[in-house]
């Protein structure tokens, strides 16, 4: 079943398919463990817990960029992770390209982020003793690719991002800006249908922010980017913006429209 | 740590392989002998009369050679003016017939002992280590001073006639050798003739075993041992020393054990939020776990590596520096056995420590470290 065919019947915001959509989705953090069957005779009480987000209901289309905005707290960072599918809702759904994740084995799971989902991180996260090329190229390695292609890959993907000049150079050899780039391509290496971004530009400056915005917005021509944000700046490449709070959808814009 | 374990086994091996370099069949001693440092090093002197006790047992038919021998510490300069050092002074009787000399001649004999009456004529001859030569930048032909004090020193001329490098060898330490009769005169013991021990060399074909029990039989009061029985006994006395020798191999491997699993622990600790990205991302943890193998490997055997390489040359300054302040050379040692134990240490404890902190890692979920 394509996404086009059953965007009707999902809660979708936009004219395109959606690439992932999670309807009413709500996550529930317990802090520590439950006080067990003896624990509940004796009265013990059960752990405190944390609804992260109630109910939130989103669909994200190729080709377009979400922003997620909101104060620290509001749940901007759950709702990535589970469009991610790096966590599962405690209830609701998200379905990515009408696959329920919930139904995924946690195998399949990994296997479905290496091949259509792109994560970018505020602090980059990348593997300081290897250069440029062999960060972009470890999910490459995963993927089965030869040495000759992911070597080719690799370095048309940083030639993508501006980074010709510093294929060969290490991450403490880099700018932040030069790092969030590779970190950029890297998350570009298996052509993933999906891009999520953490506070992509947190780590950087005014002028470096803005340039590695504008990849932002090359790379979302064929593909859904939801990016979390505190920076309005950021969120203003945005087609729409979702804002959270206390780990509820208050409103929606669109931002350029 | 190859450092450390060879600071040990030196400790461990170096009295044995000084008694074996020493040649002897027996050994005479009056009570313990015991190893000193005390003014450079050497054994203490307990045997008196030593002239007599070894004439008596050379007497016996399946004994070849017993010399007495006496290590005591003597100031050596090169003038009279010159500021004078201490060395351990060997004294050997006769014109040294155990003593090997590498470079120029041996004494022309013990002349000024004149059986006993010490009014021969003097040889006034030395033999050195090359060390001791090197140290004093003296050669063979040279003039030296010594005695047992610094004013018998100053007008005590002596020539050096040639190398030998067995005392040195023996007692580990820097070593002039002397024909006892000028030692003991040097010294102001030729009224009791004191050794530290009398060496027997045994006959051809001569069992051990039986003269020692007849020299025990014909000389109770003293102790006649062969060579590892000597060994023992002064290592008795060095108890102390030999556990230390043991901690220190023992600490050298638990030291490498842990430096290495912690170095390997922290470079991965490092990379946990690069590590837990790529988990994040779905790379498996197969490869992760791969690559932090890799790294262990690599990281192993470079050390490793390193280790064995700087080994040699700080295997040869330590002992420098132990010969100038402890008197012992060759106080550290290595062997083929502790480098190659170094070296698997480095890469074996690598390589788990890498799956150990691997498997750790990926076992951790990414985002409880993002």
């Amino acid at each position: 079943m394509s996404p086009a065919a059953t965007s009707s019947s999902h809660p979708t915001e936009g004219d395109r398919s959606p690439v992932v959509y999670a309807t009413d989705v709500t996550k529930v953090y317990t802090r520590g463990s439950g006080p067990g069957r003896v624990g509940k005779l004796l009265g013990r009480p059960e752990p405190p817990s944390v609804t992260a987000l109630d109910k939130i209901s989103v669909a994200i289309d190729a080709g377009e960029i979400v922003g997620l905005a909101g104060p620290s707290g509001s749940g901007k960072s759950t709702l990535l992770h589970l469009l991610a599918g790096l966590e599962t809702p405690t209830a609701g759904t998200v379905q990515f390209q009408d696959q329920d994740l919930e139904t995924l084995s946690r195998r399949e799971r990994i296997r479905l982020r290496l091949e259509h989902v792109g994560i970018i991180f505020q602090h980059f996260h990348l593997v300081d003793s290897l250069s440029a090329r062999a960060n972009v190229s470890l999910p490459l390695v995963e993927l089965g690719m030869g040495t000759r292609k992911r070597r080719e890959r690799s370095e048309a993907l940083l030639t993508r991002v501006g980074l010709e000049d510093r294929i060969s150079h290490r991450p403490g050899e880099l700018s932040g800006g030069e790092q969030q780039r590779v970190a950029i391509a890297r998350a570009l290496a298996t052509d993933p249908t999906l891009i999520i971004a953490d506070e992509p530009t947190g780590e950087l400056d005014t002028e470096t922010g803005q340039r590695v915005l504008e990849e932002f917005k090359r790379i979302a021509t064929d593909r859904a980017v939801v990016l979390a944000s505190h920076d309005q700046p950021t969120l203003e490449i945005a087609d729409r913006i979702v804002q959270l709070r206390d780990g509820t959808r208050v409103e929606a814009t669109q931002a350029d429209t | 740590m190859t450092l450390l374990a060879g600071a040990g086994m030196g400790v461990i091996d170096t009295g044995h392989q000084q008694f074996e370099s020493a040649d002897r069949d027996l050994w005479v001693t009056a009570g313990e002998t015991r190893l000193t440092t005390a003014g450079g090093g050497g054994f203490e002197n307990s045997l008196y009369n030593s002239r007599t006790v070894a004439s008596e047992m050379e007497s016996h038919e399946d004994v070849q050679h017993a010399i007495p021998m006496a290590f005591q510490t003597i100031y050596v300069g090169t003038e009279p003016t010159a500021d004078f050092e201490t060395f351990v002074g060997a004294g050997v009787s006769g014109g040294g017939p155990s003593v090997q000399v590498t470079e120029g001649e041996r004494f022309s004999g013990d002349t000024y002992y004149a059986n006993g009456s010490y009014d021969g004529e003097r040889t006034n001859e030395i033999l050195l280590d090359e060390e001791t030569a090197a140290t004093l930048d003296v050669d063979i032909g040279d003039t030296l001073y010594v005695g047992g004090t610094l004013s018998a020193a100053r007008d005590t001329e002596v020539t050096v006639v040639g190398f030998s490098p067995t005392f040195e060898r023996m007692l580990g330490t820097s070593t002039v050798v002397m024909p006892l009769s000028e030692l003991h005169e040097a010294t102001g013991e030729t009224r009791t003739e004191p050794a530290t021990f009398i060496t027997i060399t045994l006959a051809d074909g001569a069992d051990a075993e039986t003269v020692q029990a007849d020299l025990e039989l014909s000389h109770p009061e003293y102790q006649i041992q062969t060579n590892q029985e000597q060994l023992e006994s002064v290592l008795q006395e060095q108890a102390l020393v030999l556990a230390a020798g043991a901690a220190l191999v023992v600490l050298a491997i638990g030291a490498g054990v842990a430096l290495t699993f912690n170095l390997l622990a922290l470079v991965v600790y490092q990379q946990r939020e690069a590590v837990a990205a790529l988990t994040a991302q779905g790379v498996s943890s197969s490869l992760l776990i791969g690559s932090i193998i890799g790294q262990g490997l690599a990281i192993g055997f470079a050390g490793g590596l390193l280790g064995v390489v700087l080994t040699t040359p700080a295997v040869e300054l330590l002992n420098q520096i132990a010969a100038a302040v402890v008197g012992f050379d060759g106080l550290v040692q290595t062997s083929s056995d502790i480098l190659l134990g170094g070296f698997a240490i480095a890469l074996v404890v690598g390589t788990i420590a890498a799956i150990v902190a691997g498997w750790r890692l990926s076992r951790t979920k990414p985002l409880d470290i993002l």
